[in-house]
């Protein structure tokens, strides 16, 4: 595991989250209600990413841009420490805007936090909650692939099996539920959200059940994939690929 | 082609599905690596029959009772047909005198020699259970002969699954493990030669397949004087040229696909093939590493059993009694004719490479999606003819004209049930 790997995982893959945990959430919905703000996150050798709140909605873009409050991190240990819950202090520009980073986006990290890593004495419990499931499940299916595309790019060992991919689409798909695309272009990997026609290879969970089950190592792609939760077509070597670099995102996040 | 056939019954595989979950509970993966439906990219797997309830000639039958043309041959063990009554008459004799024995059978010394007499650049043969357990010795010799450490693969290749032979970043397999690799493209002595001044005296074995016929590609066979540019660079700096004959040994030539392509390896590996599914492996080595070898701890609890020895040494006999290589090799030709011709019949584009009893397919009309081939994998499942969209195909002596005629009014069918579901193919076409 490598600290800009990491970092760009936390950035491009968990703080995105942010803005699905805001459509999906009521909650985090009515926390942004009414703001108008803009926080760019700038890590040292990792790259930029913006949350834009406004018309309650919250939008992840990645790259620079304007921002009406800017953070900067001087290395991605800085940043990772961030995320991880460690007290850090950023560099930032507009201290009037710091008010919401200690109010709204505190309690939005609080929120995801309950989602993603809900308390081990509590997990179970929750996950009754249908709807609760279903909010977990699908913001660990977001992270996952976008870590998986981030460790693709940028990690060692993650480059050594992109470069065995070549260009075209995967879709990925939970029935009866979101879409996702991945596309491969000169082996660099980068997420869509949505389905797409004519993808290359495609892969399909047949229930939020079985892809939860996948997400949290209950159960095996292989065995998903005899028993029919979990089928594949088209490009089989892309797929091949798309798994081991699935394999590496727990690495990163536990 | 003019066929005229009634639409062949889609066959009911509901038996092999339940057992399937069964196994799920206590193998993993319920039937792991090749023959199971995930690495064996049976897509999608409710359309294939999973397990056996026996095999006869060409065919295997599942547990629903259907009968199935396996154009697989047991990834490749399958060579004279199933169940050969020669080849088990001479197992079934040895097995009355013994089979795993602390004294071991003097059958051993039959068998070495039927494969010196029988392979061009043998002079001695040494025994395992499977083709990995050859490819692992064969560096092993290499490294132990020369005394460097690296080795040089070619892009696109199988030897086994020993975690050298994996790549970075696939389960259990270390960059530790994979160090010591060195690659090349496939038809490129140019960059072995460079390798060679890259790393002067530290190369200790080339290790290539006769012709690659690597998955979910193509098959490429070797450009003129490709082996005849390797073997000399290998001679020029003292490297072990090693063939992995596992796959293709005995279905391009009796005397070593080395020998096809006009050259001597230093070291054959031979499976599969060699003793008509009883499970022998067989290295085959020149008289300058016999000492090297034999200096070697490399063993097992059931690399010198004789049954299996026995049906090698009739396997090799038959085959050659019957011109078994030549006859496979004309059966896959006329198939495959056949399949291309239907295919374009039918307004698809069917690629067929490699050497013929050893057949590649893919449709050029989707690649490299694969999802029509895939889709009409499926459907020539579902009528009985078991083909595979990722892997290369093997063709058996046992094959009759009668098989191949009910192959192409399937794969007709087939392929008009492709084109009926997917009246927009041609958005899939580059």
């Amino acid at each position: 595991m490598d600290n800009v790997t990491k970092a760009k995982i936390n950035l491009f893959a968990v703080l995105r989250n942010i803005q699905d945990l805001c459509s999906m959430d009521s909650e985090a919905a009515e926390l942004i209600k009414g703001k108008n703000i803009s926080v760019q996150f700038n890590v040292k050798e990792v790259g930029t990413g913006t949350l834009k709140f406004a018309d309650g909605k919250c939008t992840f873009v990645r790259g620079k841009g304007p921002a009406s409050l800017k953070l900067w991190f001087t290395s991605p240990e800085h940043f990772n420490k961030l995320i991880d819950g460690e007290n850090t202090i950023p560099l930032f520009v507009n201290v009037f805007q710091v008010g919401f980073l200690l109010g709204v986006f505190q309690k939005l990290a609080a929120r995801m936090s309950y989602y993603l890593q809900p308390p081990a004495d509590k997990k179970a419990e929750l996950l009754k909650d249908p709807e609760y499931f279903k909010t977990n499940t699908i913001l660990t299916a977001y992270t996952a692939f976008h870590a998986m595309a981030e460790i693709a790019n940028s990690d060692k060992i993650g480059k050594a099996c992109a470069a065995r991919m070549f260009d075209g689409t995967i879709l990925l798909e939970i029935k009866n539920g979101p879409s996702l695309n991945i596309t491969i272009k000169d082996h660099l990997l980068s997420v869509g959200m949505g389905s797409i026609k004519m993808p290359t290879a495609s892969m399909v969970f047949n229930s939020l059940e079985f892809t939860h089950k996948i997400l949290n190592g209950e159960a095996s792609t292989f065995g998903g994939m005899g028993s029919g939760d979990f089928g594949l077509s088209g490009a089989v070597a892309l797929l091949e690929q798309m798994g081991k670099l699935l394999n590496m995102v727990s690495v990163y996040l536990g | 082609m003019k066929l005229k056939y009634e639409p062949k019954k889609v066959i009911d595989v509901s038996k092999s599905q339940a057992t399937f979950r069964r196994a799920l509970n206590v193998i993993p993966a319920g039937i792991y690596g090749h023959l199971g439906p995930s690495e064996g990219c049976m897509i999608p797997v409710q359309s294939y029959p999973l397990y056996m309830s026996k095999a006869q000639g060409a065919y295997v039958y599942d547990l629903d009772g259907n009968r199935i043309i396996d154009y697989m041959c047991a990834y490749g063990p399958n060579f004279l047909g199933y169940n050969d009554p020669d080849v088990d008459a001479a197992a079934a004799e040895q097995r009355k005198k013994g089979d795993c024995t602390t004294l071991v059978s003097d059958i051993s010394i039959d068998f070495a020699e039927e494969l010196v007499g029988t392979i061009n650049m043998a002079d001695w043969a040494f025994f395992g259970k499977n083709g990995g357990d050859m490819t692992q010795f064969s560096v092993m010799i290499a490294r132990a002969y020369t005394h460097r450490d690296k080795i040089v693969l070619t892009k696109g290749w199988y030897h086994g699954v020993a975690p050298w032979m994996q790549k970075i970043g696939y389960s259990g397999v270390t960059e530790g493990d994979v160090s010591n690799n060195l690659y090349i493209d496939w038809n490129a002595p140019e960059q072995f030669e460079a390798l060679c001044k890259k790393y002067p005296g530290q190369i200790a074995g080339f290790i290539s397949t006769p012709y690659m016929h690597g998955n979910f590609t193509d098959n490429v066979l070797p450009a003129p004087g490709y082996w005849q540019k390797i073997r000399k660079i290998c001679d020029d700096n003292g490297i072990v040229l090693i063939f992995d004959d596992v796959r293709a040994g005995f279905r391009v030539d009796i005397k070593g696909t080395d020998y096809h392509y006009g050259i001597k390896a230093d070291l054959s590996c031979f499976c599969k093939a060699i003793a008509n599914g009883y499970n022998v492996s067989a290295i085959c080595g020149n008289n300058k590493l016999l000492n090297a070898t034999a200096d070697i701890a490399y063993t097992g609890s059931y690399w010198f059993s004789a049954v299996p020895m026995a049906a090698g040494i009739a396997t090799l006999k038959k085959a050659k009694a019957v011109n078994a290589v030549e006859e496979n090799a004309k059966k896959g030709k006329k198939l495959t004719d056949g399949l291309a011709e239907i295919a374009k019949d039918n307004g698809f584009d069917l690629r067929v490479t490699g050497e013929p009893a050893m057949f590649y397919l893919r449709l050029g009309n989707d690649y490299p999606s694969t999802i029509l081939h895939q889709e009409w994998v499926a459907e020539c499942v579902k009528r009985g003819v078991f083909f595979t969209s990722h892997h290369n195909h093997f063709v058996c002596y046992a094959l009759s004209d009668d098989d191949i005629q009910y192959t192409w009014e399937v794969a007709d069918e087939a392929y008009k049930i492709v084109r009926k579901n997917h009246p927009d193919y041609d958005g899939y076409i580059k």
